[in-house]
């Protein structure tokens, strides 16, 4: 045994350390080793596979609560039912699938990676996130179902706190997720500082990052308000102290300014990683550092200190003073520049640039387009006259889809899309993804542009019933969300198609500058970063080759030959 | 209704001014929907990718277009803010001299008082072309009083007061009255299997203002509320106007007539002067006192074999007369 050899086998295995040959999916095999990791990846696709099914129970929940819709009255459920899918699509979609989406699942992969970092700064504490993310997720959907819990997921007071006390067993759960978030957002915090390798200056750093950072500062500085309005929730339900039941000297409008307070960061929570991952693709697929990259970056976070300020833009009639109302209403405009600014510096990336047109560009493409409109229909809410009519109507529902469908969801399968042969090592079917493309990006808008007709025109929201006049635009709306389910189910085959028999794929085959691409898994040393992550024209040629490594080889060989 | 307009009609002094808000927004709207996606279309199509056509690096970026998209658009942000606020005030500041009307919300019905002490549930008299004000309450959780043909809404809070003005600018017909809807969510009434009645959930939550001209509400405040018009000619008046009540409060969301078992209260045929076993153990007879009794506060002696579910309506003397004179009339068929 030579010395070396002595002095490696005195070192303890590495944790990371990934054989040559094998990947982070099958260099260990088994059930504990993937409930016992603490590779960011593994946990990454731990995430992934949790909120996908989240999103399959919440779509389903859609679907019947469009085809309840589809009459007038009773079409397949009564009325109390009805308002128990509500709150199930409502409280899954939020709490289970949306707020995890893109950071803990895709985040939690990349975030590491894109800074040529090992892991997170607390691996552990990452694994402790994803099991307090189950507990909390089987504790809220329990008490949802066994308590019949009818209240949306605002759960505004006194409604919630009528009743027996099942309303608090689903505080609990959603107090329990909120811990899960918050822990998540401080390890991204504490990664994001002191993590990130030589020549990754903030300058450098990826949009993507940044997106997720500034998601993060408002996880850890929002959630605890959420946890404590939960917690003063259960106090008056168990101990009987008048907090917010008028019954008991509390104030129903407090409920609502606390839920805000947090609710409405959450918004930001929501879309931010979605605009994240826009930045991302369009720089990738327009072969193009993305336009104005510093003002991007700055919008983030003007956004997340932004969406801290605005939270009474809820509460238009909700009966809060005039004044509140009003400096709310001004403030709420100010959302709309950050917002602005992004748009027009993605529009400014594709202009002089190489634009190829692969699924994540299209789903990228999309965001803008239907952010735009979700955006700009934030303006009639944002102006108090033309609120006071649209507030609590289909309106508010078609624009906040607009914003989080059009805008989160298209954003998460933009970056699924193009991140698919990254986490599972194979290529899918393009053609197939565009179709299931088509049929999301048509769906999406019958099913919800017919409904800022049906708010315009006084149709209320979280109605089981509704006037004879609406039941055309209910159908249009129904119809689309079946069109959006087909699509689904398409993309679904088509993802697991890939997984079981889909193309070996390079390390890069978007040919994206990226830091994240050149690497099988993660960076194997601590690299140095000499140039940007969008900088196409100081990259090599081995980086930015799309095929497999056989085929870089044979490239070589036939250019030695020439 | 016009089948293409976006709006419902206009039928408030407010409506004019929230609709020209709207309009403008929704071709401002337009214009830069289609400007954004125009300019994405060209440079997607211009900047294809092609063989041997590499992207322009980006270089350091156009400070002075960052300024001009970041400050520009504050323009019209501020303007919209502006137009939005004045209208606003307006709606919040009520002329002197209004008619009053208390409005109690309740699940799930909508009771109105007026100034005459007269309440009526979930319809109401309202003068044209005068201002009105309504002073709001919940007795029990929050909901919404929304009229889209006067674009207003306000919520209506348990514990506190919250109010509402408005000038109606037409009369309405008995065909198409002005129709309140809830949109606070409010719940359903368990167990319920129509939740298309009306009065029984969050969606049907609804009651209809008759807007009438000044002299009549006039003489309704200063004579008070008889029967309705259309029991001017009916055999019995109280038994008509009884009757009326039956349809038009909500009793028949919980009550049937027919005689027959189903519903989430007693059915009312038969049930006058009968004995009745009260839920606790106990019975009663259902005479005059009894029904009055269940009227104003039904939580006294709940019938056995019912849930303690309804609420207490405000009917005046006159109108219980008119019920019982009705429940004693099913006695007879």
């Amino acid at each position: 045994m030579t010395v070396e050899a002595e002095a490696e086998a005195a070192i303890p295995a590495d944790p990371h350390h990934i054989p040559e040959g094998a990947d982070y999916i099958t260099h260990e095999h088994g059930l504990k080793s993937w409930l016992t990791t603490v590779d960011h990846k593994r946990i990454g696709v731990m995430y992934l596979i949790s909120i996908l099914l989240a999103f399959f129970a919440g779509g389903v929940f859609a679907l019947i609560l469009r085809t309840e819709l589809l009459t007038p009255g009773k079409t397949i459920m009564e009325a109390d039912t009805y308002n128990e899918m509500f709150t199930l699509h409502g409280a899954i979609m939020v709490f289970l699938f949306i707020i995890p989406s893109i950071p803990a699942a895709l985040g939690n992969f990349f975030l590491p990676i894109m800074i040529g970092a090992k892991d997170v700064a607390f691996p552990k504490l990452n694994l402790a996130s994803l099991y307090i993310y189950w507990i909390g997720a089987i504790f809220t959907l329990i008490a949802i179902v066994a308590g019949h819990i009818d209240t949306g997921w605002t759960f505004y007071t006194p409604y919630s706190m009528r009743g027996d006390n099942s309303a608090v067993w689903m505080t609990i759960g959603v107090f329990i997720l909120g811990f899960s978030s918050i822990l998540t957002g401080l390890n991204f915090i504490a990664t994001v500082h002191k993590m990130r390798s030589p020549g990754m200056h903030w300058r450098r750093l990826p949009l993507f990052i940044w997106g997720i950072y500034a998601t993060a500062v408002i996880q850890v500085l929002a959630t605890p308000v959420l946890a404590i309005t939960l917690l003063l929730l259960a106090t008056e339900k168990i101990v009987g102290i008048g907090i917010f039941d008028p019954a008991l000297g509390g104030d129903p409008v407090l409920f609502q300014h606390f839920f805000w307070f947090y609710s409405h960061p959450a918004v930001y929570i929501m879309i931010l990683p979605g605009m994240a991952i826009v930045s991302e693709v369009i720089a990738c697929f327009s072969r193009r550092k993305v336009f104005g990259y510093m003002f991007i970056a700055m919008s983030s976070v003007a956004l997340a200190l932004l969406g801290f300020l605005v939270w009474g833009h809820h509460m238009f009639v909700s009966g809060q003073s005039e004044y509140a109302t009003m400096v709310f209403s001004a403030l709420t405009f100010l959302v709309a520049i950050p917002s602005g600014v992004k748009i027009f510096n993605w529009l400014a990336t594709l202009y002089q640039g190489s634009i190829s047109l692969e699924s994540p560009m299209l789903y990228s493409l999309a965001f803008i387009a239907l952010f735009t409109i979700g955006g700009l229909t934030g303006l009639f809410l944002g102006t108090l006259s033309t609120d006071i009519h649209l507030h609590d109507t289909y309106f508010v529902v078609a624009h906040f889809h607009y914003v989080m469908v059009g805008g989160t969801v298209f954003g998460f399968l933009s970056g699924l899309h193009y991140w698919w042969p990254k986490i599972t090592g194979r290529l899918y079917d393009e053609r197939w993804a565009r179709v299931a493309f088509v049929l999301v990006f048509i769906g999406f808008n019958v099913t919800f542009f017919s409904q800022f007709i049906l708010g315009s025109r006084g149709m209320p929201r979280r109605y089981y019933s509704y006037l004879d006049q609406f039941q055309p635009l209910h159908m249009t709306s129904s119809g689309g969300a079946y069109i959006i389910g087909v699509g689904f189910v398409v993309m679904a085959i088509m993802f697991a198609k890939s997984l079981k028999s889909g193309a070996k794929a390079g390390r890069n085959p978007w040919g994206s500058a990226g830091y994240e691409w050149p690497h099988p898994h993660n960076f194997a040393e601590q690299p140095v970063f000499t140039r940007g992550p969008y900088d196409y024209h100081l990259a090599t040629e081995r980086e930015l080759f799309t095929g497999t490594d056989e085929e870089w080889d044979a490239h070589m060989a036939k250019k030695g030959e020439a | 209704m016009n089948q293409f307009s976006q709006l419902p009609p206009q039928m408030s002094t407010f409506a004019p001014d929230v609709d020209w808000m709207y309009l403008f927004l929704f071709w401002l709207s337009v214009a830069s929907f289609v400007a954004i996606v125009a300019v994405m279309v060209y440079f997607v199509f211009k900047y294809r990718r092609r063989p041997g056509v590499e992207a322009v690096p980006t270089g350091h970026g156009n400070t002075a277009l960052e300024l001009a998209w970041t400050f520009l658009p504050l323009i019209v942000l501020a303007f919209l803010f502006h137009e939005g606020f004045r209208v606003y005030v307006q709606e919040s500041v009520p002329p002197e001299n209004t008619v009053d009307i208390h409005v109690t919300g309740k699940q799930w019905s909508w009771e109105f008082t007026h100034s005459n002490g007269i309440t009526e549930t979930n319809e109401a008299k309202i003068p044209v072309h005068t201002p009105v004000r309504l002073i709001m309450s919940s007795s029990d959780v929050l909901h919404s009083f929304f009229v889209p043909d006067f674009r207003i809404k306000r919520d209506v809070v348990p514990g506190m007061y919250t109010t509402l003005w408005f000038e109606a600018t037409a009369l309405s017909t008995p065909e198409r009255p002005v129709r309140v809807f809830c949109a606070e969510y409010c719940g359903a009434l368990q167990g319920s299997t129509n939740g298309n009645d009306r009065n029984t959930n969050h969606s049907t939550m609804m009651a209809d203002l008759h807007i009438i001209p000044q002299e009549e509400y006039a003489t309704f405040l200063r004579e008070g509320g008889g029967p309705p018009a259309e029991c001017a000619d009916a055999v019995d008046v109280n038994v008509c106007w009884g009757q009326y009540i039956y349809a038009h409060n909500g009793c028949s969301a919980c009550h049937e007539i027919n005689g027959e078992a189903g519903g989430h209260g007693p059915n009312w045929m038969g049930v006058f002067g009968e004995e009745i076993a009260l839920e606790g153990g106990g019975s009663v007879t259902a005479d005059d006192a009894y029904i009055k009794r269940s009227i104003l506060d039904p939580s006294a002696d709940v019938v056995s074999g019912f849930g303690n579910i309804m609420p207490p309506y405000r009917l005046r003397d006159q109108e219980i007369d008119a019920v019982i004179a009705f429940m004693r009339s099913l006695n007879a068929q």
